[in-house]
This record gives C-alpha cells, sequence and structure tokens, in this order.
C-alpha cells in the first residue's frame, strides 16, 4: 500500500471514530437534555416540590411533637418507616423494640387515601398540630 | 444560590491550595478545588466518628493541617529540589493555557445547561432519603449521635456501613443554612458530582494538549476537544438517568473513579497528573463501598504503571514502592472501612447463604449487566479496535498509557461487582432490577470517556494537513518522580535524548 493511500485510510478511520464518538456521545446528551426538560417541566416541578415541602412539614412536626432526645418507635412498616426514622434524625432516637421507646410514632394518611405513595392534598401544612397536606403525624406518650 | 455559595466558600476555598499543589497553575483546579475540599470534610467525618468532636471544628483542623502541610511544601521545596526535574514536562503554552480556560467555560456551560436545570425541582426520592440525607444528618449531629445511630438497629435500612463523602459535603451545608431545607442534600451531591465530571472534562482537554504538544496545535481537534470535554459531563449524567439528579450517589463514586483512571492511567505520567488521580481515587474510595474497591484496583494499577514490573533494582523496594502507591491514597478510605468494622456495623449484603444457585445468580447478573452496557461497550470496543490499528503510533508519541490500563480497571471493576451479586445472598432479580443500572455507571462513564478519548486523538488525524510523523523509538523516560533509576543530572540535554533514544521500547 503507498503512502499516499496510507493517509488517506487513517484520515477516513479517524473521520469514522470522530463520527461514532459523535453519535454516541450525542445519544447521550438528547438522553439527558430529554430527561431535564421532562423533570422541569411545570406539572412535574410543582408536583415534587409539593412532596419535598410535604416532607420538611413532617420533619417538623416531630421536631415540634416530639422532646429532643426522646427515644421514639415508629409503628409503620415498609417505606413509611424508612422515611420517618430519617426525619427523626438526629433529634429523636428510633426504637425497634417498642418497650425501649417513650413516644409512639404513627404516619397517617387522609381520609380515604393510602399511604403509600403518600397522599397530597392542598390542605395548608400545619406542622405543631402535625398536619401535612395530606399526613398526619400521631404521637402518643408510652 | 445556597449550595454554590457552600461549594465556593465550605469546599473550593479550603480546597484552593492542595489543588493547586497537585495540578499546578492548571485550569483542572476550578473543579480539583471543590473536590479536594469535600475530601477533606470526608477525613474529618472519619475523625469524628472515630476520635470524636464535630463536623465543623474537624474540618477546619484537617483543613488547615493540609493547607499549613502544603504551605511549608512550597515553601522548602524549592531548596530540597533545586530546578525543574529531568523530563518535567514543558510549561503550558499561552496557547494551551487558553484552550483550557475555555474548556472550563463549555464544561460549566454544558452543564448548568443540561443536568444542573434540574436542581430548581425538589426532586428526593430512593437513596437519596432514607440513606444520603439520613447519613448527612447523623453527620450534623456530631460524634455521639453519628457512631450511636450507626450502631443502632433501627438505621440498617440506611446502610449504615456507607463511607462518607457525599454526607460530610451535605452536612457541611446544614451547617452554614441549618435544617430548613432538605433539598440542600441533593444540591450539594449534585453540585460536588459535576465537580468530579469537570476533573473527568479537563483530563480530556489535557489529552488534547499532550496530542497537540508534539506536533503543533491544529485548532478544530481542539475544538473537538473542547466540545468533548462539555459533552462528557452531560453524558454522566445521561448515563444515571434520573438517580444523579435525586440525590443519589453511584455517579459521584462513578465520576472521581473515572477522573482516577483518566488522569493516572491515560495521561502522561507526571507528578501533577498522578497527584490529581491519587486525589480522584481517594475521593472515590470514601463515596460508596463500590467505590473503595474500583479505587483499589485503580490505584494498583497506577503503581504498576510508575513503577513497572521491568524496572531493574532491589524487589523488595519496588514492591514496598508500589505498596506505599496504593496505600497511601487509599488510606483515609481504608481507615473509614476500619472504624465502621471496628465499631460493629457491617454491610446488608453477605449475611447470609442465597437459596438462588450460583449458577442461576450469574445468568441473571449478566443479563442484568449486559442490558445497561450494551450500547457503551461495543462502541467502545469498535473504536478502539479502530483507534489502535491506526492511531497507536500518534497515541504513543503523545504519551498516552496503553488503553489496557483503563479497560483492565472496567473489567476489574465489573468483576468485582458481578461476584457481589452472584455471592450476596438478597434475591437476585429484585436486587439487579434496583441497583444493576446504578452500578454500571462507572463502567458506562468510563468507556464513553475512552471513546472521547480516541475522538480527541482521532481529530488530529481528520484536521491535520501535514503527514503523520514516523513512531519514536522509544517512550520517553517517565520523570523524576516515576523513575526509580539513578538519574544523572548533570547530563546534557542532546545527550540525554540520545539515551532516551537508544533505550529499547517497553
Amino acid at each position: 500500500m503507498s503512502g499516499r493511500s496510507e493517509r488517506a485510510g487513517k484520515r477516513i478511520a479517524c473521520a469514522a471514530i470522530v463520527a461514532a464518538a459523535a453519535v454516541g456521545l450525542g445519544l447521550s446528551v438528547h438522553h439527558d437534555v430529554q430527561l431535564t426538560d421532562y423533570v422541569t417541566a411545570p406539572k412535574f416541578a410543582a408536583g415534587a416540590n409539593l412532596q419535598l415541602r410535604q416532607a420538611e412539614c413532617v420533619f417538623d412536626a416531630i421536631r415540634q411533637n416530639v422532646p429532643e432526645g426522646a427515644t421514639v418507635y415508629i409503628a409503620n412498616h415498609g417505606q413509611p418507616l424508612d422515611h420517618m426514622v430519617e426525619w427523626s434524625t438526629p433529634w429523636a432516637v428510633p426504637e425497634t423494640d417498642i418497650a425501649d421507646a417513650q413516644y409512639r410514632l404513627t404516619l397517617a394518611p387522609a381520609h380515604g387515601h393510602r399511604l403509600f405513595p403518600f397522599p397530597l392534598t392542598k390542605a395548608a401544612p400545619d406542622p405543631a398540630k402535625g398536619l401535612c397536606a395530606g399526613l398526619t403525624v400521631e404521637v402518643s406518650r408510652l | 444560590m445556597r449550595p454554590l455559595v457552600v461549594l465556593v466558600v465550605g469546599l473550593a476555598l479550603p480546597g484552593l491550595l492542595p489543588a493547586l499543589a497537585a495540578a499546578g497553575w492548571s485550569a483542572v483546579v476550578v473543579f480539583l478545588a471543590p473536590v479536594t475540599g469535600a475530601l477533606m470534610a470526608a477525613v474529618a467525618v472519619a475523625i469524628e466518628l472515630g476520635l470524636g468532636g464535630s463536623l465543623v471544628p474537624d474540618y477546619l483542623a484537617v483543613a488547615a493541617t493540609v493547607n499549613i502541610a502544603v504551605i511549608a511544601w512550597w515553601v522548602t521545596a524549592p531548596r530540597v529540589g533545586g530546578a525543574r526535574p529531568r523530563n518535567a514536562p514543558a510549561p503550558p503554552t499561552l496557547g494551551a493555557w487558553a484552550w483550557s480556560v475555555l474548556g472550563v467555560a463549555v464544561v460549566a456551560a454544558c452543564l448548568a445547561a443540561v443536568p444542573l436545570r434540574s436542581l430548581r425541582v425538589a426532586l428526593l426520592t430512593g437513596d437519596g432519603n432514607p440513606i444520603w440525607l439520613t447519613h448527612a444528618l447523623l453527620v450534623y449531629g456530631g460524634h455521639h449521635e453519628m457512631l450511636t445511630s450507626l450502631q443502632n438497629p433501627a438505621y440498617v435500612i440506611s446502610n449504615p456501613d456507607y463511607p462518607p463523602l457525599v454526607s460530610a459535603a451535605t452536612a457541611l451545608a446544614f451547617k452554614f443554612y441549618g435544617l430548613g431545607n432538605l433539598h440542600l442534600s441533593v444540591q450539594m451531591t449534585v453540585l460536588v458530582t459535576a465537580c468530579a465530571l469537570g476533573v473527568v472534562a479537563m483530563g480530556i482537554v489535557a489529552v488534547s494538549d499532550v496530542a497537540a504538544a508534539g506536533s503543533g496545535a491544529c485548532w478544530p481537534a481542539r475544538v473537538v476537544a473542547v466540545a468533548a470535554a462539555g459533552v462528557i459531563g452531560v453524558v454522566g449524567f445521561a448515563v444515571s438517568g434520573g438517580f444523579a439528579i435525586e440525590g443519589y450517589a453511584d455517579l459521584v463514586w462513578a465520576a472521581f473513579a473515572v477522573g482516577a483512571v483518566l488522569w493516572g492511567l491515560v495521561l502522561p505520567r507526571s507528578p501533577r497528573a498522578l497527584a490529581v488521580a491519587w486525589i480522584c481515587a481517594a475521593a472515590a474510595s470514601l463515596t460508596k463501598n463500590e467505590g473503595l474497591t474500583t479505587a483499589l484496583i485503580i490505584l494498583a494499577a497506577i503503581a504498576l504503571r510508575y513503577r513497572p514490573l521491568s524496572l531493574p533494582g532491589p524487589k523488595a523496594r519496588l514492591w514496598a514502592e508500589r505498596a506505599v502507591f496504593v496505600l497511601v491514597p487509599a488510606l483515609p478510605g481504608l481507615a473509614y472501612a476500619g472504624i465502621i468494622r471496628l465499631i460493629g456495623v457491617h454491610d446488608a449484603f453477605f449475611n447470609a447463604g442465597s437459596p438462588e444457585s450460583r449458577l442461576t445468580r450469574a445468568g441473571a447478573t449478566v443479563a442484568g449487566m449486559a442490558k445497561y452496557l450494551h450500547v457503551a461497550g461495543p462502541l467502545a470496543l469498535g473504536v478502539l479496535l479502530v483507534g489502535c490499528w491506526f492511531l497507536r503510533a500518534d497515541r504513543q508519541r503523545a504519551g498516552l498509557a496503553n488503553p489496557a490500563w483503563l479497560w483492565i480497571c472496567c473489567l476489574g471493576s465489573l468483576a468485582i461487582i458481578f461476584c457481589t451479586y452472584v455471592f450476596g445472598d438478597l434475591e437476585i432479580h429484585g436486587w439487579l432490577a434496583n441497583s444493576v443500572n446504578r452500578t454500571t455507571i462507572f463502567a458506562q462513564l468510563l468507556l464513553y470517556t475512552e471513546v472521547a478519548i480516541w475522538a480527541v486523538m482521532a481529530a488530529r488525524g481528520v484536521f491535520s494537513r501535514a503527514p503523520a510523523e514516523p513512531p519514536p523509538v522509544s517512550e520517553p523516560l517517565p520523570e523524576v518522580l516515576d523513575d526509580p533509576r539513578p538519574a544523572s543530572p548533570a547530563l546534557p540535554s542532546r545527550l540525554s535524548a540520545a539515551r532516551d533514544a537508544a533505550r529499547p521500547s517497553r
């Protein structure tokens, strides 16, 4: 093979690599643009922001209704349990045995709703009363 | 705006001097400084858990110690070292500097234009909640809170053995602004991720620098490099799907690990590239358990690249040096893992035997992994084969490492994840459904980075007018840091070049 055809072959190979990279990386970028457009759409964003506000309401409700450092037993199971442990941190100490707990925490759904996924109503959050737009934080002394 | 303030004031400022010491006056410092700050914050959390105190005083102590050490090194280094080391790279030209600065701007703009837009939406789901937010709140609570909670069985759902880098950055943000905005945890995680991807992107720009250094800059090829750098950050978020913007830490460790591979196992050997690679590997090891195992593979590969097996000299000393190359940067991650075991916390994956056969688990794992590697894998393999056939000499001339190093790290990491699934005890199909899309992020990002590197090399071939130079007779000598053979500093440069040319290629 002559030097000129070698150079031409190399140039074609280089162009193929650049083109393959452009397609591969470009498709990935396109995918991320679509994902970002989806999550930043007004409807999706409004729902996500309301969910976060609800979570922060439960977070505050625990702080306003349970003394700092108290041991708590979380009565819910499954995903709600995960979230209640997280929202109690580091204010209260979750216990796995109810006998070791001073307070019992229950997350109750609004009337006529299932607990998980968390229902979201238009009611104004009131963490002092444990009311969080579709979720109620119930605290009872043991 | 608030997370940006924490990133700049809380992480980048304390990390600036160490990043400058590691990378020199290079544009990568813009992204490396917050990464270094996050690494120091993670070390502070290890101290908080192991010794006591709380995040802010421990972080201040770590940052002050590291910064004082850097200043002391700067003051004393000229007296010890004297002139520029033998074979040290020439300082970057003004043109290379300008392209690097443009690279930073393009990378930041691409990240801001696409994935970082999602920060306006309060996404906080999945692992972002019970794992990373909870860990950040524990770190925020101080030594006693963290220690007792990690040992508390009520927290077993939060994987208490996970390392602390992401939660350290978040807890620092909570220390700045209080607990009023829980979404701050996602925002900090995403910004640290963006910085890690920035280090990767600037590595791609650096590939273009070394490729251009041999035969002069070719501006269309530089444009391709800057574009590839801008794109790779977005690609990182793309392969992670929604996880990266919901507070998961999988892309964080993956980006750190890819940065370590790129700077330590792709770019030419130099003390600065090694330092950046070590920072990235240490950060990966402190981000997730998979990050620690992958970082160990990468560090072992870096040790073998900088201290090749073919080197003459006392074997015991060389092996000791290789061990130091692995253990020094891995020390923070290994120390944290040790502390976690000492306080009686264990992972949840290897507790009891699985009722499923190993063969069933292996088959399901291969199918699960293939689903997420079927695009990046063949694409990178095809580009590798064509690149090796046509561009091997260009790559050698640029001083870039053999691509086998990158592929060894990719396959090594996948092998460890494969073994975890096969020998773990969780029900395999549910486990894969919940996690394999995240555990393959490192491999996907690394393979796309490999594609970008070859594209940068190939762009020079496409746009160059002159025929390519013949390949060099030998690989250039490693620099003074990575060559333990006795140097002859008094040797005139022409003689030195002749000696280099006479050395048989490895």
